[in-house]
Parts: C-alpha cells; sequence; structure tokens
C-alpha cells in the first residue's frame, strides 16, 4: 500500500477546497436549511425532536454531496494536472486518499457547525444527547460512503456534469432501495432493503448504533475508494 | 567508460482499444543530452512520454529511468524525473510559492530542502518577482516558466518537456531555447516538437516519429558540432509514396 505523498495532498486539497467559493456556499446553505428544518419543527410541530433535521440533512448531504465530488478528478483530468499529479512520485491510494480525507473534513466541519442545533435546544430543554451523538456519527458514516462513491463517479469520467449525475441517481437509487424492497419477490427484497441507505441510517437517528449499519457504511466507504483508485490506474 | 543511460525504452508500445498509438519504441537518453522527439500533431510523441513518466502503462516493452522500471518500480523512477505535459497544466487557484512548496513536497523533499529548492528554482527561471501571484493571473510565458520551475525542483537527472514553446510568443521561445540550451549538461533533456526548427536548435539527437512508429534517430549535431540537415532527413523519411 503506496501511501507516500497523503500528508502534502491532502494539505493541497484542503487549499483547494477552503479556497473556493463553493465549500463557503455549500456550509452556508446546508447550515440555513438545517436551521429552517430545525426551528420549523421545534416552534410549528412543537417537537423538541432532532430526528427529522437529522434525515433533513442526510438527504441534504444524498442531493449536495454530487456537487462537491464531481469536479475532483473529472476536472484534474480535464486540464491536464491529474497527469502532472500522477507523475510524481505519490501513489494512487494517496491521490484518493488525499480528496477523501479532504472533502470529508469539510463535511466534518459542518456538522461541527450543525451542533449548534442542539447546543441551542440544550438552553430551552434537556435533549437526549445518545441520539444526537449517534445522529451525527451517522452522519460522518453517510457521508464518507457518499464521498468515495462519487469519487469513483468523477474519476470514472472527464465529464463533471457526467460524474455528479451518475453520483445523484445512484444515491438516491441506494437512498430508496427500501420501496424497491417492497416490490421485489424474496430473497431479492431482503438483499435491496439491506442496502438501502436510509434502513442503515435510520438506527442512528434513533439513538441505536449497530455494528451491521456501521460495517455497512464502512464497506460501501472502502468499495468507492477501491473503485475510484481502479479507475485511475486504469490508464 | 561507457555512461549509464538517464531513460532506456525497449520495444514501447501503447494500445487505446483497437488503436496502436505507439509501436515498438526504443532509444536510450546519456546524461546531459537533449533528445528531440520530433513529428506531427497526434504521432504519438505525447504518449512515448506519458508512458516514460509513469502517466500511462505499455501495452508492451519496458522503460528504465535511471535504472528503475518505470511499471514495476514506478515511484522510484518517478523520483529521478521532472515532467512538464503539455499546455504546461498547473493549479491555477495556487500562488507561485505555494504551488512550488506543494509540488516539493510531493516530490518528497523534506522542508528545508524544499525551501531551498524553491529559492533555487525562482531564481534559475526568473519568477522571483511573482512568487506572491496568483498562477492564473500570469501570462502564459511566466506560467509555462513556473511548470518549468516545478519540474527542475529536487534536481531531477531527467526533463521531459511536452511542446514547450507551445503558445509562446518569438521573444519567449527565444528565451526558451536559451534555457533549454543552459540547463542541459546538468540534466538530459527529452524534448517533444512538433516544429522541425525547434528541435534542430536545441536537440544532440531526434527521433522522427510517424503514426505511432519510430522512423530513425538522427545526430542533430555532429562530434565536431556540425548540424545535420535535420529537414531534407524529415521530408525523405515521411514522404508519401508516389
Amino acid at each position: 500500500m503506496n501511501l507516500t505523498g497523503l500528508g502534502p495532498l491532502y494539505r493541497k486539497e484542503m487549499a483547494a477546497i477552503f479556497f473556493s467559493p463553493m465549500a463557503y456556499a455549500w456550509i452556508a446553505v446546508f447550515v440555513l436549511l438545517s436551521g429552517y428544518s430545525f426551528c420549523a419543527h421545534l416552534f410549528h410541530g412543537r417537537s423538541a425532536s432532532l430526528v427529522p433535521m437529522l434525515f433533513q440533512a442526510a438527504l441534504l448531504l444524498i442531493l449536495t454531496i454530487p456537487l462537491l465530488t464531481m469536479r475532483q478528478f473529472a476536472e484534474e483530468r480535464r486540464n491536464g494536472t491529474l497527469e502532472l499529479l500522477l507523475s510524481t512520485p505519490v501513489g494512487d491510494l494517496a491521490v484518493v486518499l488525499g480528496k477523501f480525507f479532504a472533502n470529508l473534513s469539510l463535511v466534518a466541519l459542518l456538522l461541527l457547525l450543525m451542533l449548534a442545533l442542539p447546543g441551542a435546544l440544550a438552553t430551552v430543554a434537556d435533549p437526549d444527547w445518545g441520539p444526537v451523538i449517534s445522529g451525527y456519527i451517522g452522519l460522518l458514516m453517510l457521508a464518507a460512503a457518499l464521498i468515495a462513491v462519487g469519487l469513483a463517479m468523477s474519476a470514472a469520467t472527464s465529464n463533471q456534469l457526467v460524474a455528479a449525475v451518475l453520483s445523484l441517481g445512484l444515491f438516491l437509487l441506494l437512498w430508496m432501495a427500501e420501496v424497491l424492497g417492497v416490490l421485489l419477490p424474496a430473497p431479492l427484497d431482503g438483499f435491496a432493503i439491506a442496502l438501502s441507505l436510509d434502513t442503515r441510517f435510520a438506527p442512528f437517528a434513533a439513538g441505536a448504533v449497530y455494528l451491521s449499519d456501521f460495517g455497512f457504511f464502512l464497506t460501501l466507504t472502502m468499495v468507492g475508494i477501491a473503485l475510484c483508485v481502479a479507475a485511475l490506474t486504469r490508464r | 567508460m561507457t555512461e549509464i543511460p538517464v531513460a532506456v525504452a525497449d520495444g514501447l508500445s501503447k494500445r487505446f482499444g483497437r488503436r496502436l498509438a505507439v509501436e515498438d519504441f526504443s532509444f536510450a537518453l546519456a546524461p546531459g543530452e537533449v533528445f528531440g522527439l520530433l513529428g506531427p500533431n497526434g504521432s504519438g510523441k505525447s504518449t512515448i512520454l506519458r508512458m516514460l513518466v509513469g502517466y500511462l502503462r505499455p501495452s508492451a516493452g519496458s522503460a528504465t529511468i535511471a535504472g528503475f522500471d518505470v511499471v514495476a518500480d514506478g515511484r522510484a523512477a518517478r523520483t529521478h524525473i521532472g515532467y512538464v505535459p503539455e499546455e504546461a497544466p498547473l493549479y491555477g487557484a495556487m500562488r507561485v510559492a505555494e504551488f512550488l512548496r506543494a509540488m516539493a513536497s510531493l516530490k518528497g523533499l523534506g522542508p528545508d530542502y524544499a525551501s531551498a529548492e524553491v529559492d533555487r528554482v525562482c531564481r534559475t527561471l526568473d519568477i522571483d518577482d511573482v512568487r506572491g501571484s496568483i498562477i492564473g493571473q500570469l501570462s502564459r510565458g511566466y506560467r509555462q516558466r513556473v511548470a518549468i520551475a516545478q519540474a527542475l525542483l529536487g534536481a531531477p537527472p531527467l526533463l521531459v518537456l511536452d511542446e514547450p514553446t507551445n503558445g509562446l510568443d518569438p521573444r519567449q521561445i527565444i528565451e526558451f531555447r536559451e534555457l533549454i540550451l543552459a540547463l542541459a549538461g546538468r540534466h538530459a533533456i527529452l524534448v517533444t516538437s512538433h516544429i522541425l526548427g525547434e528541435v534542430e536548435k536545441v536537440a544532440d539527437r531526434a527521433a522522427i516519429v510517424l503514426n505511432g512508429r519510430l522512423l530513425a534517430i538522427e545526430n542533430v549535431r555532429t562530434d565536431a558540432g556540425q548540424k545535420c540537415d535535420l529537414e531534407s532527413r524529415f521530408l525523405q523519411l515521411t514522404a508519401e509514396p508516389a
């Protein structure tokens, strides 16, 4: 496993992410929508639960992570900088992990900012911190899987839009796989439900962390990274 | 004593699907030598370079850089190469110094050595005054110099330059030619061009490539310092049968 250059690559990617207005716009819109959802449920629904906000955040991750990942390799390939990067003594895996961890760091920063919501709730009520913590862990696990798969799509094509559309389509399919499961005969129904991001995320939002759900997101992340490296080395 | 070649290609071939882009390309590059790859656009010059720098995997044949196989020992081979791809792609959003420091880190140079190397290449390429500038806002000529500066980091024994004079104005081309001649001797230089005159002016030897095939390797300069008539030779080799 050649991880040479991972540190410098991570720093380069972090600089690229935070130089771009995209990251700031993404964080701003995300926090605004999550805050709106939180306030709507709190004041209109008179419910002090964070579960609806967590589900909405999960859906927002599914809808917006393709916008973050689509350019990662597609743009580098189109600009020719991928050729420059891969002619240095860094490993393909290090290139992929550099981008993966940089994007995951952006999501982690976002989740850190979103901790203001349960923090605000704590000033007027006594929230159950277990589901809050597990919900945030679930969002991070979900984001890791989505970023890895999104990067693989970006590495597979030089067209950013194609990468975004493929990622979004796959994410929505996986999110709705539970519905598909209802229509399928056994044993395919169980298989479809087991692949559903919605089904896997729900226990996290409810405060239950199962090893199987944790393993599912971890496996999806590793498969995404492996596919991304494979797409990169196929040249 | 025979000099150990910096770069050796032995029967390199590259196939993209059913299309054979490069077929059975072989050559050896001596330390300090300037070697030109001459051929029309689409003749396979860039593909040959991409295989040598490890970006493309050869379909057949092998190549070594400083004795390291570009596939089996790619990382070690790449530490001995400074590469400027065609169109000199750079990270336009980064500042020059920041980019050079990042590239030095990626090449595995330690912090102190990297810093000294960034200073050195900025002096060599005369880009000290634009160190704080954003790359995307630089002129084509300056971007080309920054691209060469990153290739020089760590003083690799082999510089690989793909169509380095593309898009430069006549003055920049002359300056670039002088730079190549100044760097020759310290580095072996492999340079591609579709402009015959450019290769003739800087190269010691030149390979003529057409449709992915090596037609000939010519001595551009003889031991007596005389120049061969590369133009006639090129026309003769690439002439279509009547």
